[in-house]
């Protein structure tokens, strides 16, 4: 025992204190520190030394400098923190994209509903050309709307596509970043003492990497961590980072999707392979939600255009001769996509050939057969190897129902058209019935008399009609009706029954003689016209359905246009069954429309908020474990000081004890 | 739980900044006046919202298309008023053309006002509405409906009518072949005429004793005076029938086959009376083309001028009922457009109603919500700054 083992204990306590206040300091410095985590100094009894009167301490050691940290916490914060990434990006797409779907008087169905309604105009006055002129305006307003909508839609996607890219170079960036900091820490894992701020950058670097995309991580011995994608495709391993690609979609180079390239070759990853992370919910974005929001406006574009022009063209219009209607709207041709991934010959794909123009075609096309059938989707046509040949598998993306179709086979709305040569095994094309047609839709009619205002065939009643039949309506229904033959209905009884003759006033087609039976409330079809009556026909009255004699006061046509807006023309469908399920007329169709979108960005909403809220509790409980609590480090500053001060108090006694000591001396 | 300085911070600011948004979302809807301004805010109610507003803008299309047909109809109601006033002039001037002291320069004068009259007619009936339609142009006429052709005015038009869309389906012009070229020949149900050559007889318009025996056949009269007596034989469609030689009694009434006539005057061997079915033929200018005519044209025998007399008149009641219908047809439709309009009015309410119930703000609670958000961010506001304030360094300064 001697005086200098007093002064050892008290410098060994003073060091310790003074390391304590370093380290509380550093502490209070990072305080606001992203990503730092509050550091303790530990500290160690040094081992006691033996002697006869027993073991006396030799007071304290600072045994190392360890971080409050929990692998679990910091692990939940950075995969919550992901999921909230991924739905707060889908959900802030979604929110601009519900800006295409506009409500009211600002919205696509009032513009529908507007261009309908002005054919009422024509039809009090056909003759009337300011009316022609403002029905006209408003088929053009319409084709202007669809038109911004479909560009909106393409400023999304290249707005995603933009992110994605940086989201990519970004990712590439962190891994590398990890990678380093894993070898940094690798090496000084020799000291034995944990390098906590390199511990807490690459915990960091994780956390930021799973902002991008969802990570799972395993640590290793060496003090490496691994990272990998949901899938369990490595990242980072050791010192060596993957790197991530932005890979154009294999149908529409206009969409990217996430990739990997090894060996010098990129490789898409599939659909819904990323679990978390902002790319996640902007993939997700772009191949779902940006996907049907496409179907829904085009299939209500091509539903629109499709039955006005061909009502219009079962008109006549104001020109001299009166002739059929031209087409009122163009919209862009339905669209087939091949894979890239799809089998080639001398550089060309297979299943292509070059058309007569001398373009190269995909041998896949498809044609719209019906408007009113189409339905929001895109399908997806695939060389399947196990069916026979000339039978493929066509899937339909919105809803994934399958079926197998052949060349010329007619699928809601549209047909197939596969030419030779045929596609390779395994060949897959997207066929975009709907999708693209908005893109360019336009007014194609710009001379306000070519509106086929007047019916081709007028009915008139004979005045000696004793019965109260009166003409309810008259419309020609089919393109194949031949307004050169006159019919002359004559009722045989009370009942409605009905002899019909059909003459040609140029006298090229035989007459035509047969009979029917007249059903309230059901029209008499004959010639491709429909007519509709009113009232009691009795025994001898009759009927002709002659051609319009002047087309210019004629309303006939412009009603039913106007008609059209209460009529099924959107997405009916054919059931499984063989039954067909009635479409719906174009408001309630936009109004249909509407809630979709309407109910996916709120329900994106509320994940977003929900996991945002879960994040946030994470992130909550990380900075409890981690987190500077700036009273708590005042406090430690006080008490590490007044263990400093009594450190030194202790030299100061061991100081006056040596004193003491030489004065014996003296 | 320890409580990280920095996250209390960043949790405090979060919180701020929600229930500042919150408010900020909550006073946009009570500016606006709206609950739903995107989809999203509430689906269902937004594709509510979207169908009332059709709704609206099909009534108000519906009242466009009301009253285009009230435009016309109006002016197609009163234009057969005064349609049927001319009649009822050119009907008195006939009567007084019956005057037994008038001489033919008398009838031709009245001959002159009648043509007068029929001329203004046929003024009304081509009339148009100002903006190119032709009230009665009936399914279409780009020039006038009704021309004066050899053998009388024809009809340039297809008949029925222009209708508006089908849910009104009110007319948008009215069928002149019908209204003014369609009235029933005869007394409505046949025509007794006495044959050219007549001179000293004259057939009554007669009248139906028996509906259940009418049979559509045509009948004549053919008279014989032999030795002094009128004896006549009734033919059915150009054959005999039991009546060969039936004595002729002048003003006696003649039953033919549920029909009854009365011939009067002395009617010389072979004159001929025939009885036809009635027809929807009579037109309105062919009536007055004849009266005209006949005041023209000199020498003619008191019965002649008698017979003529009767059957003008009989037929200018014929064509004045017939466009008495079309214009009470008329009355008819503007009483329908007056009860479509109201019913529009009615729906256009109830679905002005519907939509401001599917996304107007229900201010009272708007603004019952807005004070309770504002307390709780006054609350938030004061507590955040007062929990800031208590940092352990203020205290141990002085140490």
């Amino acid at each position: 025992m001697s005086i200098s083992s007093l002064l050892s204990i008290g410098s060994r306590a003073m060091t310790a204190s003074y390391a304590q206040l370093t380290v509380t300091g550093n502490n209070i410095a990072n305080a606001n520190t992203v990503g730092y985590s509050r550091q303790n100094a530990e500290l160690e009894t040094a081992f006691s030394q033996q002697t006869g009167s027993g073991f006396f301490g030799k007071g304290v050691n600072v045994a190392t400098v360890t971080r409050a940290h929990s692998d679990f916490l910091t692990r939940e914060a950075a995969t919550t923190s992901s999921i909230a990434a991924s739905d707060g990006a889908r959900s802030a797409q979604l929110q601009q994209m519900e800006n295409v779907f506009q409500t009211g008087e600002s919205g696509l169905g009032y513009s529908a509903q507007l261009m309908f309604n002005a054919f009422v105009d024509v039809a009090n006055k056909p003759q009337d050309s300011s009316a022609r002129q403002t029905a006209l305006a408003r088929v053009g307003d319409l084709a202007d709307r669809f038109s911004t909508a479909s560009g909106q839609l393409d400023s999304l996607q290249t707005g995603v596509t933009d992110q994605l890219r940086t989201s990519v170079a970004s990712i590439n960036s962190l891994t590398t970043q990890i990678a380093n900091l894993n070898r940094q820490i690798a090496n000084v894992k020799g000291t034995g003492h944990d390098p906590n701020s390199l511990l807490d950058q690459r915990d960091t670097a994780i956390g930021n990497l799973s902002q991008f995309v969802q990570v799972t991580t395993i640590a290793s011995a060496d003090g490496t961590v691994g990272v990998f994608l949901g899938g369990g495709q490595k990242l980072v391993l050791g010192g060596d980072a993957t790197t991530l690609a932005a890979v154009p979609d294999a149908f529409d180079p206009s969409k990217l999707q996430l990739g990997i390239t090894e060996g010098g070759a990129t490789r898409a990853f599939p659909d819904g392979f990323i679990a978390g992370g902002s790319v996640s919910g902007l993939l997700r974005f772009q191949n779902h939600d940006l996907a049907d929001a496409r179907g829904l406006l085009g299939q209500l574009a091509s539903a629109i255009t499709g039955q006005l022009n061909n009502q219009q063209a079962l008109g006549l219009d104001l020109g001299t001769p009166a002739s059929a209607g031209a087409p009122l709207l163009s919209i862009g041709a339905p669209a087939v996509l091949p894979s890239s991934n799809n089998a080639m010959a001398g550089g060309v794909p297979v299943a292509s050939y070059v058309n007569g123009s001398g373009v190269r075609v995909s041998s896949v096309s498809i044609t719209t057969v019906d408007g009113k059938s189409l339905q929001p989707s895109d399908y997806e046509l695939t060389a399947d190897p196990s069916l026979p040949a000339g039978q493929y598998k066509l899937t339909r993306l919105a809803d994934g129902t399958t079926s197998t179709v052949a060349n010329g086979a007619v699928v809601d709305g549209f047909r197939i058209d596969i030419a030779s040569p045929a596609p390779a095994a395994s060949d897959r094309f997207l066929l975009e019935p709907v999708s693209t047609s908005t893109r360019n839709m336009v007014r194609a009619l710009d001379d306000p008399k070519g509106i086929a205002a007047a019916s081709p065939v007028a009915a008139t009643t004979n005045v000696a009609n004793t019965g109260t039949a009166t003409i309810a309506s008259l419309a020609a229904v089919s393109p194949s009706i031949n307004p050169n033959l006159t019919a002359t209905v004559t009722f045989t009884d009370n009942l409605g029954n009905y002899n019909y003759r059909l003459v040609d006033t140029t006298g090229a087609l035989p007459t035509v003689n047969g009979s029917g039976a007249f059903v309230a409330g059901q029209p008499i079809a004959l010639n491709g016209f429909e007519l509709r009556l009113n009232g009691v026909p009795k025994t001898a009255d009759s009927l002709v359905v002659a051609r319009t004699a002047f087309p210019a006061s004629d309303n006939g046509n412009a009603n039913a246009l106007l008609g059209l807006r209460d009529a099924a023309i959107v997405g009916q469908q054919t059931l499984a069954g063989g039954g067909i399920a009635p479409g719906m007329n174009v408001t309630d169709a936009y109004a249909s429309a509407l809630g979709t979108i309407g109910v996916r960005v709120q329900s994106g909403k509320a994940a977003a908020d929900q996991s945002t809220s879960i994040a946030s509790d994470a992130k909550s409980a990380v900075a409890a474990k981690s987190g500077v609590n700036l009273d708590e480090e005042a406090a430690r500053l006080i008490q590490y000081q007044q263990s400093y001060q009594a450190a030194a108090k202790m030299l100061q006694i061991a100081q006056s004890l040596f004193d003491s000591l030489l004065q014996i001396g003296h | 739980m320890r409580i990280s300085t920095a996250n209390a911070y960043d949790a405090g600011i979060d919180a701020l900044t929600r229930r500042q948004s919150d408010l900020s979302d909550l006073q946009a809807q009570m500016t606006s006046g709206k609950r739903v301004s995107k989809a999203s805010d509430d689906p269902a109610a937004a594709a509510r919202a979207e169908r009332a507003l059709a709704s609206i803008s099909r009534t108000e299309t519906s009242q466009r298309a009301v009253d285009a047909s009230k435009v016309v109809m109006t002016q197609t109601e009163s234009s057969l008023g005064t349609a049927g006033d001319l009649l009822q002039s050119a009907r008195e001037l006939m009567v007084s053309a019956g005057n037994a002291t008038y001489k033919d320069t008398d009838r031709v004068s009245i001959a002159a006002q009648l043509k007068s009259i029929r001329d203004q007619l046929f003024t009304v009936a081509n009339q148009s509405d100002g903006a190119g339609t032709y009230l009665f142009g009936g399914q279409g006429a780009t020039q006038k409906p009704f021309v004066d052709a050899p053998g009388g005015v024809q009809y340039a038009a297809t008949g029925g009518q222009t209708r508006t869309e089908a849910g009104t389906n009110l007319p948008l012009t009215s069928d002149g072949q019908a209204s003014w070229l369609s009235a029933r020949t005869g007394n409505g149900v046949f025509v007794a005429s006495a044959a050219p050559g007549v001179a000293n007889a004259t057939i009554d318009s007669g009248i139906v004793s028996d509906p259940s025996a009418l049979t559509g056949a045509d009948y004549s009269l053919n008279f014989t005076v032999a030795g002094g007596v009128t004896t006549y034989a009734v033919l059915k469609n150009g054959l005999p029938t039991a009546v060969t030689a039936a004595p002729y009694v002048s003003g006696q009434s003649i039953a033919v086959d549920g029909m009854t006539v009365a011939v009067s005057g002395a009617p010389a061997s072979g004159d001929q009376f025939q009885i036809a079915p009635s027809t929807p033929t009579l037109s309105v200018f062919a009536t007055l083309d004849k009266a005209i005519t006949g005041l023209q044209s000199p020498g003619r025998t008191g019965s002649q001028i008698a017979q003529a007399n009767a059957d003008n008149l009989r037929d200018v009641d014929s064509v004045m009922g017939n466009l008495q219908t079309a214009r009470a047809a008329a009355g008819a439709v503007l009483n329908r457009i007056d009860n479509e309009s109201s019913r529009l009015d009615t729906q256009k309410l109830a679905s002005t109603t519907e939509r401001s119930n599917a996304e107007d703000v229900d201010m009272v609670h708007a603004i019952s919500d807005f004070q309770n958000k504002q307390s709780g961010y006054d609350a938030a506001l004061k507590s955040y700054a007062m929990v800031q304030r208590l940092s352990l360094f203020q205290y141990v300064n002085g140490g």
